[in-house]
């Protein structure tokens, strides 16, 4: 047996037989090198009651190089990328070490959600929320993680249906309401806000014309 | 992995794709990149992607070990360039190290180098089936520290098999017409062997600056801003990953581990007057290995006598 099989082989049955970890990884189709992981999201994070999908493609040259590893789960949050998943993680790329497993790549994922890196960002509109507001960006993890990883959700969220795309990017109601009815569609309002991270305090530093001039765009 | 760039998110919002079961959503697949692809519309996981298979497209020529070469090979690269390094080199001549054997400057010369010359060393031994041997309990009296220092059996062993097995062959003898020499240098030439021993080294150096802080502890830095780092971050980030260049203290923890002499003859061009200097690590009597350090990069430095060029 080829020992890239053999290795990753034994990795998922070590996996298995974990009983007290709640990581997971199982196969998605007949490939050995093609895998999906999960796992919960962790406790007194936004992420908390969520569960976090990953796609595992396992390099020809495995375990020598990095796992390539991305959210399927969409997931809010600084250093993975909301539209692709991609992650941004030292340990994925050149900080590789063949010591490192399936298992420990995905905890490694795992504390990443408990520690976001804004600095070092994946996804740099989540990354400036991030830094502008912390409650509201938190918020909004939250909401993410209840409509897409099947979460609890936010008690004083407002609205949970799952099409509240002003939620879905972190914005208030009120503040895309408002150029709404200046007649611009809702959509192109909330992507303008969204680019201009017109979040907490932030707000104060984007006059009305700068909003309006990046609607006529 | 830099900020201010732009996002990679979509210029409008998506509307939420919920499956049947409300919590699971599958990404597009990745964007095909083609020459007329504009690089400011890729993301940087993209970016990262396309940069990786550019380097690995532009894969050296050179092997991983290559066979023994005259230094006058090594002096021709000089000649129209820096003298310093002409006249360190005719002086290492001088010494008797007329041969070298280079190993790919892929960040894992140093341990790939020791490697291929530790096992080299056996074949020159008086009886190469006992030294063989010697090196294999050696070895797997190396799993105890492995595992203290926190490393999974089902990890290390599959790197040590294939240092064991080639060892095994070189205790048992040839028998198919085929000289050792040449078998350990396909060995080392074929990546997933390779690059299993340098991993297997690369694990030993870690697991013994891990077990072993009051000795390693004071002198790990980062080798970029200088700051002391914890045995853990150090081997973590400078030991164990893949392409991470060996440094002083690394050559210490490998050499006191494989109870090795090693001398690393360094090459700088500092020097006005050809000397070279070598530093010296020494675990037993044995004739030393020697390395040919120039900076960022380790080749084997062979004397004929001794070197079977």
């Amino acid at each position: 047996m080829d020992a890239r099989l053999r290795r990753v082989t034994r990795e998922i049955a070590d996996c298995k037989n974990d009983k007290t970890s709640s990581i997971k990884i199982e196969t998605i189709d007949e490939s050995p090198f093609h895998l999906k992981g999960s796992f919960p999201g962790p406790e007194g994070t936004p992420y908390q009651g969520g569960n976090f999908e990953i796609d595992i493609v396992i390099p020809e040259s495995y375990p020598f190089q990095p796992v390539k590893m991305k959210f399927i789960t969409k997931v809010y949050h600084p250093n993975v990328s909301s539209a692709s998943g991609a992650i941004c993680l030292d340990i994925l790329k050149d900080a590789w070490s063949p010591v490192l497993t399936l298992k420990s790549t995905l905890i490694s994922l795992q504390s990443l959600l408990c520690s976001p890196e804004p600095n070092d960002p994946q996804d740099a509109e989540v990354a400036k929320h991030y830094m502008t507001s912390k409650a509201s960006f938190e918020e909004t993890a939250t909401y993410w993680t209840h409509i897409y990883a099947g979460g609890p959700g936010s008690k004083d969220a407002k609205q949970l249906n799952s099409g509240d795309d002003v939620a879905i990017a972190g914005l208030e109601h009120t503040h895309v309401d408002r150029f709404v009815e200046l007649g611009f569609p809702k959509a192109k309002v909330v992507d303008a806000l969204r680019r201009l991270n017109y979040r907490g305090n932030n707000i104060r530093n984007i006059p009305d014309d700068r909003v309006i001039e990046e609607l006529l765009k | 992995m830099t900020t201010g760039r732009p996002s990679d998110s979509p210029s409008a919002p998506q509307a939420p794709e919920v499956s049947n079961d409300g919590n699971e959503i599958h990404a597009g697949p990745p964007t095909e990149i083609t020459p007329e692809t504009d690089l400011a519309s890729l993301s940087q996981s993209q970016l990262y992607e396309l940069n990786q298979n550019l380097l690995e497209d532009s894969v050296p020529t050179r092997a991983l070990i290559e066979d023994i070469a005259p230094m006058s090979v090594l002096r021709a690269e000089y000649e129209n360039g820096s003298q310093s390094f002409v006249k360190q080199i005719d002086s290492l001549v001088a010494k008797g190290f007329d041969s070298i054997r280079r190993a790919r400057g892929d960040g894992d010369c140093f341990y790939r180098s020791v490697a291929f010359a530790y096992v080299d060393s056996m074949l020159k031994a008086a009886d190469v089936a006992i030294a063989a041997a010697s090196a294999i309990s050696l070895l797997e009296s190396t799993f105890p520290m492995l595992e203290q220092a926190g490393f999974q059996k089902l990890v290390f062993e599959d790197f040590y098999d294939v240092l064991a097995s080639l060892l095994q062959n070189i205790a048992q003898g040839t028998n198919d017409g085929k000289s050792l020499d040449s078998k350990i240098l396909l060995a080392f030439q074929s990546p997933e062997i390779s690059n299993s021993i340098v991993v297997y080294l690369r694990l030993l150096t870690s697991a013994r600056i891990r077990t072993d802080p009051n000795e390693y502890a004071p002198f790990l830095f980062h080798p970029e801003i200088g700051i002391q780092l914890e045995p853990r971050e150090f081997c973590e980030a400078f030991v164990e990953a893949v392409g991470k260049e060996a440094d002083h203290v690394q050559m210490t923890a490998l050499a006191r581990t494989l109870r090795l002499n090693l001398d690393v003859a360094y090459l700088d061009g500092r020097s006005a007057d050809g000397h070279v200097d070598f530093v010296e690590f020494r675990n037993s009597d044995a004739t030393p290995l020697t390395l040919l350090y120039r900076p960022g990069h380790y080749d084997i430095l062979l004397k004929s006598g001794n070197g079977r060029a």
